[in-house]
Formats: structure tokens, C-alpha cells, sequence
């Protein structure tokens, strides 16, 4: 009678142990994917924070759009990321776009000038530039 | 003296039956349970990555009255790139559900983080005033305020 109690107890010993060391991991990775998304999402909210950008010239002349930004906020923002709305039309059609003159880096960094330019068949009437975590400015021309 | 070893050889097999029993129960429940915390894990990260904004120029038209068509640019401004399909993307306009929508993502292939989509709201047929058009991504909504 002893011995079967003691089996009986070793078998279900295991089976807890294997159940519970299961649950663990299971839990422990699915707490680790979730702080890990938190923390990404409150890292973009701080960059968000620090980003400022101010149309600082918008001109139409000769067919073309000139749009000139300036990032005034204390975090580099990505080139690639900014979008550009003439009227409400979504423009990735850029004949030119450069930082501080240059149109072979992604990097705008803090107090750089970015130059859009598109061509638009009429003259606008506003020009919305769109930045990477999301903050804009509108220029009416 | 040999029927008490043969009874207690059939409790001892049925005891260790038994234990195997509920051990294997037990196992399997807590490995469901597991799965079921990996699944919903993955969902919570997911829903606390995606991030949107409705970047369409309020100053503008955003309603085309010949088409009967309202016309909104939603950027992705999350870190987890979002399937560009309208079985993903929740549309009310003035509270009204709306199914007859176009997705398109204007800068690349992917709605990744960064890029845009534009979506096409057909059938709206809407009367000169204030209009409100809802966005529901993944749990996070975005809220745009048009006038027509």
C-alpha cells in the first residue's frame, strides 16, 4: 500500500512539475513581449515630444512646388518618412529633396532645412508637410 | 497470502493509473492555458504597438460630392506595420458603419510604419455640414472632424 502511494504521488509530482514549468515560460515570454512593446511605444512617444517642424517657405512658380522645412525640434528625424500634401493629394513625386543641400542622406537633423520639390500643374492653396512620428505643419500660400 | 499480493499488486496499478490520469489532465490543461496566454500576449503587443493618425488636411475638401466619396490619408505612425486590407480597418462615418471602402498605400508595397494608406469611402452621400468619420485599427481609433 505504501509503495503505491508513493508512486502515485512521484507521477503526479511530475506532471505538476512539467505543467508548471510550461506555464512559465508561456507567461514569462508573453510578459516580456509586452513591456517590450510598451517600452517601444513610450520611446516613439518621446521622440514624438521632441519633434517640432515649421514650414518656413512655401513658393509656386514655373510649374513647380518649393517647400522649405526646418526641424526645430531636438530629435533627427528621417527623410524618407515626411510626407507631403498639396491641396489634400498625398505627393511623393519629388524632382528634388535635399537637407541642407544634399539629396543623398535620410537624416534630418535638428535646425537642417528640407527642400521639397514637386511640380503642380496649378498654384495650391495650402501644402500640409507630414513628419515621421506624426507631427505637421500647414503652410496656406 | 498470494490473493493479498495480487490485490495489492491491482491497487498499487490501478493507484499509478489513476495518478497518470490526473497528472496528464492537469499537464494538458495548463498547456492549453499556456497557449492561451502566448496567443493573447501576442495580441496586447500588437494592439500597444499600432499607432495611426488621420493626416488628411481638415483645411481642404476631403469629400468629393460628384462621387460621393470621402477620401482619408492615415499614416502609420505606430512600430508595427498593419495588413492594408479592409477586413483590418473598422470605417464609421456619423456613427454609420461603413463596408464599401478602398484601400491603397500610396508609399510602398507594405503599411509599415512610416507610410500611408489611402482610403477611398464610397457611398457616403452627405449633406452640406459638420461630419465626423471614425477609424478603428488593431483597437486604436482616430477620430476626424470635416466639414462639407
Amino acid at each position: 500500500m505504501g509503495f503505491s502511494v508513493s508512486g502515485s504521488a512521484a507521477i503526479i509530482f511530475v506532471g505538476v512539475f512539467l505543467a508548471f514549468s510550461t506555464a512559465y515560460t508561456a507567461s514569462a515570454d508573453g510578459f516580456e513581449r509586452v513591456s517590450d512593446a510598451r517600452s517601444a511605444v513610450d520611446e516613439q512617444a518621446l521622440e514624438r515630444q521632441n519633434t517640432v517642424i515649421d514650414v518656413t517657405n512655401a513658393s509656386y512658380g514655373n510649374g513647380t512646388l518649393s517647400v522649405e522645412v526646418v526641424n526645430e525640434g531636438a530629435t533627427g528625424l528621417s527623410v524618407g518618412a515626411v510626407d507631403l500634401l498639396v491641396d489634400n493629394a498625398y505627393r511623393d513625386n519629388f524632382t528634388a529633396r535635399t537637407v541642407a543641400g544634399s539629396n543623398s542622406t535620410d537624416l534630418w537633423l535638428p535646425g537642417e532645412r528640407l527642400r521639397l520639390d514637386v511640380s503642380a500643374p496649378n498654384r495650391p492653396d495650402r501644402i500640409k508637410v507630414v513628419s515621421g512620428p506624426g507631427v505637421a505643419d500647414v503652410e496656406v500660400l | 497470502m498470494a490473493s493479498v499480493s495480487a490485490s495489492h499488486l491491482i491497487l498499487f496499478i490501478a493507484s499509478l493509473v489513476i495518478a497518470a490520469g490526473v497528472a496528464g489532465t492537469f499537464t494538458q490543461g495548463i498547456s492549453r492555458l499556456s497557449q492561451g496566454i502566448d496567443d493573447q500576449s501576442l495580441e496586447v503587443s500588437e494592439e500597444v504597438r499600432t499607432d495611426i493618425e488621420v493626416i488628411s488636411d481638415a483645411g481642404s475638401p476631403v469629400y468629393n460630392n460628384s462621387s460621393k466619396t470621402v477620401t482619408l490619408l492615415v499614416k502609420n505612425t505606430g512600430t508595427a506595420a498593419i495588413p492594408a486590407d479592409d477586413r483590418f480597418i473598422d470605417i464609421l462615418v456619423d456613427g454609420r458603419y461603413r463596408t464599401n471602402v478602398t484601400v491603397t498605400v500610396v508609399d510602398g508595397a507594405e503599411w509599415r510604419p512610416n507610410n500611408v494608406v489611402r482610403l477611398e469611402i464610397g457611398g457616403t452621400d452627405l449633406s452640406p455640414g459638420d461630419h465626423r468619420a471614425k477609424v478603428i485599427v488593431n483597437g486604436d481609433e482616430e477620430v476626424f472632424a470635416f466639414r462639407v
